[in-house]
């Protein structure tokens, strides 16, 4: 064991640690080995894509690994072997010198215990305070996680709060007894971008006030670049590589960290050219598989040699602390997944006649409801999820559709495929109408317009096989039957990258990202026009999100197919689009060419999302535009503009009562701006801000 | 709350409604005509006339349905056929023998079964909650005729401790003479008990595993507080529509329990009002027991969205 | 009804494949539940249980050693000897026998009724929970109010008006059953239908038929099997309390029901009239219950409370 220069042990030090799980369908090995040790001021970011180990190694420093478990090696927490103590003694440690934040706050709240209790129980639990004092330091730390209001919202239940204030309130559960480490176990994920980038700011902000060591877990580099002093990167239950951040993201010693650091799009406020998202083969090393002695990567890795499926490669030190699992450490550099691509820009002709074009669309969700069923004054009011949207999406191109939950996004996609019939509004492709639903819509038309979803594990019917995803649309639209067909449907799995034997596999056989290529192969067979991808990519790791994306531009550039490209990702819609969209409570924002909205002036909520993303390079400068609040309820008409009551740069009264006029952005014509500040004042603030000095625009409350 | 008290009252209300229609389409429109019910094979035209204009059912159906679902909402149900008396006060006594031994039977069953639900989900796959999990599902398994006879056989016949038959003399109440409940609320407790012990337990298993119940765990409370405080409150809400919709179980077990043990109740009577061709009567007593019924599923809804912060506040 | 089913871009044969295509499948996959739940203890002690008694049910007159409904008038109210295996009741008549043919009625009639109850249930909850809507609301409410009766007294209401034959029993537990398989199908249907894949069908312009029958009922074999499996036992329950208070099958064929409750009279001197019949619906309910518990835990399905509004 190599050992770093420290003299006073460590916090917390955890040695070829390894955890099975024993389930019903077979042993399941989420740790393999893993050494790692945590300082106190400092924060240790373990990253890795799903089933890597990286959440059960934070619960393994609790001591909680329900089930049927064999654990191996040590947790030494201040000197204390975790593995090896008795019930009470793990009580003794856990929320009070040891606490944690869980990756879904919603669940992981009482819903029928007032958020204000959850946290005086711990003080109670741990510390001598009376009821009084411990409902006093409650207020205190709901005050110091950025709670407005704190004893208010402890009298709340927790379906009463916003996502992001359930975190905070975490937080401070977590925080409550002074804990000598905290574990965060994926902390932002599955919050909105805006709320996240606050969330990130609390953290970063907890790290220099609590004298405590912090593990951040989390798959999101962009969050270790920007929270993390050192640098964990785990793979099949190893820790491969790790090192100080800025090593491990310029100057990373293992081929997976390498991949991983390419798979990501550039940062959203990346100029220039972009280079092509490079993608590690293959799908990640299963937990269900035996522990080999070799490298678990040496499958996908494009330095393998048959070293590397010999033996197991040993710890090496690569100077400074940095520490990696593989022979070659030191021939790896950015270029061994290939070499640097730019991507080919094709001269896109941006006046083009649109293929499909919206005006005015509306949906709402519900009927009014009266107070006693049949009068009585209105209290239920229909949900306005989508509020007079125009767009237009040109041929052989992509139209990304950026916002977050509850931006009426994907009710959009859903009311251009047909899948739920809009309230009012023209939806046109090629010039002829496109009836409501797709029950309405010819033949010709349902073939045209195809549709990819999020999850790809429910995309297919995990009761039928490959094939019938695939023959179904080429029976239905080409007519093809039989044999014809299933030449066909391999055909179209080669050209994603897939066998044909996979055809007679069920979806529960393949992984998550073979069955998003199935997905991806079944909507190519139709012939579309225009394929709408609701967060295609947002449930996959980066690595096989790469993959997606790059089939998607692979079959654009081949076939001219246009897409509408959905997500809440600016940087992955920044990689894939010619044309951005933005949207906030079912109203668009801005709308125009990619590079007139990513650049000055943008609308004030492109820019918060500009500056919320985190990059994954931990030199980059974070800019400090936080929203205050949460997305507004959307059963009520906005009298003004739909943003001001969390926008930054909201000018005054004219904000709250008037609707905001399109303005013109200056580059392009068809970038519009719907704002009440003038686009060249837009423009000479951001310039100003990027410019400039961080002045702080706004805190988040 | 005053929306969701008369959303769920006029369901009520409805839902009477579509019970009482289905009664009356039951017994009076399908094949079998009520006169020639009352009167068995043997009628002749005349006395079926007779029968027929006694009743009213000369006249057309809507009508007399009308009528009849107007009465009954003012409290008058009409003479029953055989015993030539208002129905009302032939039901009045029965039906408050019924809710005794169902309430009896409910008090002995719930908080067992309750008890051993919980104590089984926290204790699951442990002998005891095996041994818990195997008498719940014989329970159910069994009908209750069996276990009433199998209970009279051994309580009554062979060991002689209790009464085999709890027939009451006129004027007096099953609280008289209470040792005449223990068999059929026994009888009674048997089922319901593992019913609400199977869903129970399931609950707490459930609840057992989610993320609160881990955050609760990794506050290093001890397991006490945190079953008493995290696991309970969650595992027992769902327990109560459940408890209503045994309720429901119950009045059907009544009926045979009654029978069983000749049990002057509710349930006995209809059987009367069936094997006496009482066709009045058995049209009030179906609407009575659909009614309690239809109650005590209002009363579970009601308490639920009390006791849940998520409806009570929304 | 018919329109939800068969759109017109679908003709009437094609549906009807649809549907064949569906039974296939859906015998298949009950076939596959069955063995899954052999592979837990509750299912290795059901399945032989449920087995015996079908064969009971099948073969049981020709083991017989007397005729049901022969009368031995010198051997009345006799003890079980090996002359008789269980003894006679108060006519002489031989309780092994009337036990064996009893099984016949009974078991014919229970997985009669429960059949249709299913078959219907299905049909209903599965149509109304894909086209949603008003329609949905609607169709819930009648069931809902059908429901809102205790299964015995709708049972009796019904028996009651029509008489009391096996296909009037089998027709009654149809209709009880129908509404309660119809929310169970309804939710499962409701908990499918929003998945991505159907989704695709319908974006593919499948008619409701092939996205009803095709994508959406084989994800809810598991659910329909449990559903079977409890509907079945209820249906047992139900025929021999209807049995019990004299309106199964009438005398004088054998009805366990109607042999326990003539049995209560000689409840002191011959209580074996009363415990043989009480033994065998005992270990056929239990049998199936059990087969239940073992598809359940087979395919770690929750318990839901639907499983007891009998």
């Amino acid at each position: 064991m190599t050992t770093t220069q420290t003299n006073n042990a460590p916090l917390m030090e955890v040695e070829n640690l390894s955890v099975t799980f024993f389930t019903p369908a077979g042993a399941v090995r989420a740790v393999r080995d893993v050494s790692l040790q945590v300082q106190r001021n400092e924060v240790l970011g373990i990253v890795g894509e799903s089933g890597c180990g990286k959440s059960t190694v934070g619960y393994a420093m609790m001591g909680y690994l329900p089930g049927t478990t064999r654990l191996g090696g040590s947790i030494r927490f201040e000197g204390q072997d975790i593995t090896n103590i008795s019930a009470t003694e793990l009580r003794k440690l856990r929320g009070n010198t040891i606490g944690m934040v869980y990756q879904d706050p919603t669940t992981s709240l009482n819903p029928v215990m007032r958020v204000g209790p959850q946290v005086e129980e711990v003080l109670r639990q741990h510390t001598r305070l009376s009821r009084e004092q411990a409902r006093n330091r409650t207020a205190e730390l709901f005050e110091s996680v950025g709670l407005a209001g704190p004893r208010r919202i402890g009298r709340r239940y927790p379906h009463e709060l916003s996502g992001g204030q359930q975190q905070r309130g975490l937080i401070a559960m977590a925080l409550a007894c002074d804990p000598h480490l905290l574990i965060m176990d994926e902390p932002t994920t599955g919050l909105d971008v805006t709320t996240e980038a606050t969330i990130l700011d609390l953290i970063l902000d907890l790290k220099d006030r609590v004298n405590a060591g912090i593990i951040l877990i989390t798959h999101n580099l962009g969050v270790v670049a920007r929270g993390a002093d050192r640098v964990a990167v785990m793979y099949a239950g190893h820790v491969v590589e790790q090192g100080p951040v800025r090593t491990i993201f310029k100057n990373p010693r293992h081929p997976y960290t390498a991949g991983l650091i390419s798979c990501v799009p550039q940062p959203v406020t990346h100029e220039g050219e972009d280079h092509v998202l490079r993608n590690i083969p293959g799908s990640v090393y299963s937990a269900q598989e035996e522990t080999k002695d070799a490298c678990l990567f040496a499958s996908r890795c494009p330095m393998a040699t048959a070293q590397c499926t010999a033996s197991a490669p040993p710890v090496v030190d690569a100077g400074d602390g940095h520490l990696s699992k593989c022979f070659y450490w030191e021939q790896v550099n950015s270029d061994v997944w290939s070499a640097a691509e730019t991507t080919q820009s094709q001269a896109k002709d941006p006046n083009a006649a649109p293929i499909l074009t919206v005006k005015g669309l509306h949906h709402f969700y519900g009927t009014p409801r009266r107070r006693f069923v049949f009068f009585g004054p209105i209290v239920g009011r229909p949900v306005r999820a989508v509020v007079n949207v125009d767009l237009a999406v040109k041929p052989g191109q992509t139209l990304g559709v950026v916002g977050e939950s509850g931006s009426g996004k994907t009710t959009l996609a859903r009311n251009v495929v047909g899948l739920i019939h809009r309230t009012s509004g023209d939806i046109k492709l090629q010039g002829e109408d496109l009836g409501p639903g797709v029950e309405d819509r010819a033949k010709g038309q349902r073939s045209a317009i195809r549709m990819v979803f999020q999850n790809p594990t429910s995309s297919l019917n995990p009761k039928l096989p490959v094939s019938h995803a695939l023959m179904r649309p080429l029976k239905k639209f080409q007519g093809l039957k039989g044999p014809e067909a299933r030449e066909r449907a391999a055909a179209l799995l080669q050209a994603v990258g897939l066998e044909p034997g996979h055809l007679d596999r069920l979806p529960g056989e393949l992984s998550g990202g073979q069955q998003q290529r199935v997905a991806l192969a079944a909507t190519f067979a139709g012939k579309a026009d225009l394929i709408v991808a609701d967060e295609a990519v947002s449930a996959l790791d980066v690595s096989v999100q790469a993959q997606v994306l790059n089939l998607l531009k692979q079959h654009q550039q081949e076939a001219g197919t246009s897409y509408i490209f959905i997500s809440h990702d600016l940087g992955v819609v920044r990689y894939v689009s010619d044309d951005i969209l933005v949207m906030y409570a079912g109203h668009v924002a801005e709308s125009g060419p990619r590079n007139s909205v990513l650049r000055p002036p943008s609308h004030p909520y492109t820019e918060a999302l500009l500056s919320a993303a985190p990059a994954p390079d931990p030199d980059a400068v974070p800019t400090r535009i936080r929203l205050p609040g949460t997305v507004p309820t959307l059963r009520q008409a906005f009298t003004g503009c739909f943003f001001a009551g969390r926008c930054p740069r909201k000018v005054g009264d004219i904000c709250d009562t008037t609707p905001p006029p399109a303005q013109q952005g200056p580059d392009a014509p068809s970038h519009v701006i719907y704002c009440h500040i003038p686009a060249e004042q837009l423009k000479e603030l951001q310039l100003q801000r990027s410019n400039g000095k961080q002045d702080e625009v706004s805190i988040s409350a | 709350m005053v929306r969701f008290l008369v959303r769920r009252i006029s369901l009520i209300v409805v839902t009477l409604l579509v019970v009482s229609l289905a009664i009356f389409l039951v017994t009076e429109v399908l094949p079998g005509d009520v006169a020639s019910m009352i009167l068995g094979q043997g009628a002749t035209p005349s006395n079926l006339a007779a029968v027929r204009e006694q009743l009213g059912l000369d006249r057309p159906a809507p009508a007399r349905y009308l009528s009849w679902i107007a009465n009954a909402a003012q409290g008058d149900l009409g003479d029953s056929y055989v015993q030539r008396r208002p129905i009302v006060d032939i039901v009045k006594g029965r039906l408050g023998n019924s809710l005794i031994l169902a309430g009896f039977a409910f008090l002995m069953a719930v908080p067992t079964a309750i008890l051993l639900g919980v104590w089984a989900g926290i204790k699951r796959d442990s002998l005891g909650d095996q041994v818990i999990s195997i008498g719940s599902l014989v329970a159910i398994s069994l009908p209750e005729f069996v276990t009433g006879v199998l209970l009279m056989v051994v309580f009554a016949s062979t060991l002689h401790w209790l009464p085999s038959s709890s027939v009451l003399l006129p004027g007096t109440t099953p609280l008289d003479r209470p040792q005449i409940l223990i068999l059929p609320a026994l009888t009674l407790t048997g089922v319901l008990l593992a019913y609400v012990m199977r869903m129970t337990r399931a609950n707490v298993i459930e609840v057992m595993q989610s993320h609160y119940v881990r955050t609760a765990i990794l506050k290093g409370l001890p397991m006490r507080r945190v079953i008493f405080r995290h696991v309970l409150p969650n595992a027992l809400l769902p327990t109560i529509s459940i408890v209503a919709m045994n309720v429901g179980w119950m009045l059907g077990g009544l009926i045979i329990v009654e029978n069983v043990f000749s049990y002057p109740g509710i349930g006995r009577l209809l059987l009367t009002s069936i094997q006496g061709r009482d066709v009045p009567l058995l049209q009030a007593v179906a609407l009575l027991i659909a009614a309690t019924y239809a109650v005590s599923n209002l009363l579970a809804d009601l308490s639920y969205s009390i006791l849940n912060p998520r409806i009570r506040l929304s | 009804m018919s329109d939800i089913l068969i759109t017109k871009s679908s003709p009437p044969q094609s549906a009807l494949l649809t549907v064949w295509g569906a039974l296939l499948a859906l015998g298949r996959g009950f076939g596959r539940q069955l063995w899954m739940a052999t592979r837990t203890p509750a299912g290795r002690i059901g399945l032989p249980l449920v087995a015996l008694h079908a064969i009971i049910a099948v073969f049981g007159p020709l083991l017989a050693p007397y005729l049901p409904t022969e009368f031995h008038l010198r051997d009345q109210l006799s003890s079980p000897s090996w002359q008789y295996w269980l003894g006679t009741d108060e006519y002489g008549r031989d309780i092994f026998s009337r036990l064996l043919s009893g099984a016949r009625s009974i078991i014919t009639v229970a997985a009669l009724g429960a059949s249709l109850g299913i078959a219907l249930g299905t049909f209903v909850g599965m149509s109304s929970g894909y086209k949603g809507g008003r329609t949905d609301e609607v169709v819930m409410r009648i069931m809902d109010g059908l429901m809102s009766f205790p299964a015995l007294l709708l049972a009796l209401l019904v028996l009651t008006t029509l008489g009391s034959n096996p296909q009037n029993i089998v027709l009654t537990i149809g209709v009880v059953f129908t509404p309660r398989v119809a929310r169970v199908m309804r939710s499962a249907t409701l908990s499918v239908k929003t998945l991505e894949f159907v989704q695709n069908a319908r974006l593919r312009g499948e008619p409701a038929a092939y996205i009803i029958f095709k994508e959406i009922l084989p994800n809810t074999i598991p659910v329909l099997t449990v559903e079977a499996s409890v509907r079945l036992s209820f249906a047992i329950l139900l025929a021999s309390s209807l049995g019990f208070l004299g309106l199964g099958v009438q005398p004088p064929s054998s009805d366990w029901g109607l042999m326990i409750s003539e049995s209560r009279r000689f409840m002191t001197t011959a209580p074996w009239i009363a415990l043989a019949p009480a033994a065998a619906v005992a270990t056929l309910v239990i049998g199936v219950n059990l087969l239940a518990e073992g598809i359940r835990q087979a395919q770690h399905l929750p318990l839901i409370e639907e499983d007891i509004s009998s």
